[in-house]
């Protein structure tokens, strides 16, 4: 029952069942991993569990093997880099925009910006588009400056700021050639609902609502290369909403990934090399 | 203010009634200044350093600019009781406790401006808990300890009999009982002792020296040079110059300290060696420029346009008055010439002019090492930076450097601070 958009939708909707009975596999079991699989995206569930669940009866079925994703679980030995192309950027923001959606940063907090340099006087202009995230450099500027070892290098080539233990003094801040480091000022976008309900969670612990005077509040913030969505086997948000596809996420551990072909490749440059950061974030002219 | 109106009518001699009536004002007006500067403090504890002028793209302003000053201050007032304790300049040696009580109150206000400018002041003490091996301002931050607890018993050394002798006299009330315990239970008053305390101040100035220059003011300096993406920071003769200009602002506060006390006091003013200060001030003043000047001509005539910007903001832009203005004109070339000029060279008001126009003018100085580098942008695309103390900036800086003449005043009332005439004598 209901109003007619109610008859249209529930007309529209496809079966589950139906589609499932159409094909020669057991039914039931389609149904159920597919609830399973729900549990499991959401975290109710782990990926051992849905594996021993569900191993025997796969390869009953589908004579194909179910295993655990070891690859994704666990990042060990990886070093996580970036390539950006230049040539497909369109300078249109969305990763900024994103990755102010995705970390929840207040105002005044960026880690992504595009920066848009116009050359030459008409007719012989050109215009390149720079997105800076941090740079995750090898060799990070920030880091050897900070007195209380709050930003520090990781294993896995990130570049992690330690909010519990930052004391806010800002060196870093003077120390980052790129810019690439904001200071927590405690504002709000008072406007928007629910915004304080998550505090940045790139660092994937859950920190609770955003309060005045509570970390990050009064911290340096930056770019985690959203650690909490690479933890969940995703790509970082800037990388997955690029309407242009310009930006590539990979190991660069790894010589066969993509990210590890492109920084090879004669068109890949680094921003200010000279100052001997390595950066881990490789641009494509 | 207060201070150059009584020290006008300085020259009759004084009660003891007005003087303590003089003192009270004083206290008065610090106490006032205090209160408000706490007022500010108290706004900026609990609303954040969103109150400030402070940006993300200018991360470091006022307070930060005052505290490099205030270290300056008191290395370059610490090395100038060396020339006294250990190098056995004695026609100095009347500000030498001066030197080292002024060199420790300095410390206490500068890290009570580096306080105020961390993001999260509950975490203060993570400076102490965390050691990053690679970072200067980790250094630093023990270096400042070692270095206040060396002043503090270089100055108890060099009070040690004055104290004795004054927990002894039944008449000094307050300052006797108060002698009684911070001489920590020492009686000797020989001869012999007194040679073991200027054997013992030796020795520490000796240990200060190094600490002074490369560990405290040297590493300030460090500190900044040691940034590689701030390129007009980023040269070797930058620590050097923070020492050098430690030394004029440290010369400079002794002589407009000193003269101003006992004019206040109504006392007599030793020209000869304020002469002699001044001079050493110029000396120090001079040094310094031919450093700065060669920074600036290496950096111009080379041409690197990250470099060039900052000189262009720093002499052309909308706050290049604090270069011109005040570290050029007010902080150099005028003192210079009030020194050197034979119509004013004899007069201890004028010489004291020059003097606090040095420490003024070395204010400036620390404002155009923090500020314009941070206005040019690392990025060509971040939005141009613009960077002036507001108000909260101002008046908490005000009650910071309130607290610091209060202790003074408290500790130059209270401690053996003043050499007596007659104590006057060479060491070894």
């Amino acid at each position: 029952m209901g109003t007619k958009y109610d008859v249209l939708i529930n007309e529209g909707l496809v079966n589950g069942a139906d589609i499932l009975k159409s094909s020669k596999y057991d039914t039931s079991l389609g149904l159920n991993m597919a609830e399973d699989a729900r549990r499991l995206s959401d975290g109710l569930i782990s990926e051992e569990e849905f594996v021993s669940k569900y191993q025997e009866s796969v390869s009953k079925e589908f004579n194909q093997k179910l295993e655990v994703h070891a690859s994704e679980g666990s990042h060990d030995n990886v070093k996580w880099g970036m390539v950006i192309d230049l040539r497909k950027c369109v300078g249109c923001e969305t990763c900024t925009v994103s990755c102010k959606a995705e970390n929840r940063t207040p105002p005044g907090v960026s880690y992504n910006q595009v920066f848009i340099e116009e050359e030459g006087t008409f007719p012989n202009v050109s215009r390149t588009n720079i997105p800076r995230p941090c740079m995750h450099c090898d060799k990070p500027p920030c880091a050897s400056v900070c007195p209380v070892r709050a930003t520090y290098k990781a294993d896995n080539g990130i570049v992690v700021q330690d909010a519990d233990r930052c004391i806010g003094c800002r060196y870093c801040m003077v120390a980052c050639p790129y810019g690439a480091r904001t200071f927590d000022f405690g504002e709000n976008y008072d406007e928007m609902l629910g915004y304080e309900e998550v505090t940045s969670p790139e660092h994937g612990m859950d920190r609770g609502k955003r309060k005045e005077g509570k970390a990050p509040v009064g911290t340096v913030r930056k770019c985690n290369f959203c650690f909490h969505r690479l933890e969940r086997g995703e790509e970082p948000a800037c990388v997955e909403t690029c309407i242009g596809d310009a930006r590539y996420f990979g190991d660069l551990n790894d010589p066969e990934s993509t990210v590890s072909k492109l920084a090879n490749s004669s068109r890949a440059f680094r921003l200010k090399e000279e100052y001997g950061t390595e950066p881990r974030v490789y641009y494509l002219r | 203010m207060s201070q150059s109106a009584m020290l006008k009518e300085s020259n009759d001699t004084h009660s003891n009634q007005t003087l303590a009536k003089r003192f009270k004002i004083w206290m008065a007006v610090l106490i006032v200044s205090m209160i408000a500067g706490g007022g500010a403090i108290l706004y900026r504890v609990i609303e954040g350093l969103a109150v400030t002028n402070l940006s993300t793209f200018v991360p470091w302003g006022a307070w930060v600019a005052f505290y490099i000053f205030f270290v300056g201050l008191s290395a370059g007032a610490f090395l100038l009781s060396t020339l006294i304790f250990v190098f056995g300049m004695e026609q100095y040696e009347r500000v030498g406790r001066f030197a080292l009580f002024t060199a420790l109150i300095c410390m206490v206000v500068a890290l009570t401006f580096i306080l105020l400018d961390l993001g999260r002041m509950d975490r203060a003490f993570n400076a102490m808990m965390y050691w990053n091996v690679l970072s200067i301002l980790s250094w630093e931050v023990r270096f400042y300890l070692i270095y206040m607890v060396l002043l503090a018993t270089e100055l108890w050394f060099a009070m040690r009999i004055d104290l004795i002798k004054l927990a002894k006299d039944k008449s000094a009330g307050l300052k006797g009982k108060l002698a009684n315990v911070i001489r920590l239970g020492s009686s000797d008053t020989s001869e012999i002792s007194a040679k073991k305390d200027h054997r013992w101040m030796k020795i520490l100035g000796i240990i200060g020296i190094p600490i002074a220059i490369i560990g405290v003011h040297g590493g300030t300096g460090t500190l900044f040079a040691a940034v590689a993406a701030q390129p007009y920071w980023n040269t070797p003769l930058f620590p050097i110059i923070f020492v050098v200009s430690a030394l004029v602002s440290g010369t400079a506060l002794l002589i407009a300290m000193y003269v101003i006390q006992r004019k206040v006091r109504g006392k007599s003013v030793d020209l000869t060696m304020i002469k002699g200060l001044a001079v050493l001030m110029i000396f120090f003043l001079i040094i310094d420029l031919t450093l700065e000047f060669y920074e600036f001509l290496v950096a111009g005539l080379s041409m690197k346009p990250d470099k060039m910007a900052v000189l262009d903001v720093m002499f052309t832009g909308p706050m290049s008055w604090s270069f011109w203005g005040v570290q050029i004109f007010l902080g150099a070339v005028v003192p210079i010439y009030l020194v050197f000029s034979k119509r004013t060279n004899q007069s201890v008001k004028a010489l004291t002019i020059a003097a606090v126009l040095v420490v003024i003018g070395i204010i400036g100085v620390r404002f155009n090492i923090v500020v314009p580098t941070q206005i040019v942008q690392s990025m060509k695309g971040l939005p141009e930076g613009f960077y002036f103390p507001n108000w909260v900036e101002w008046l908490s800086s005000l009650g910071v450097v309130a607290m610091g003449l209060f202790l003074y005043s408290l500790g130059a009332r209270f401690l053996p601070l003043e050499t007596q005439e007659g104590e006057v004598k060479g060491h070894e």
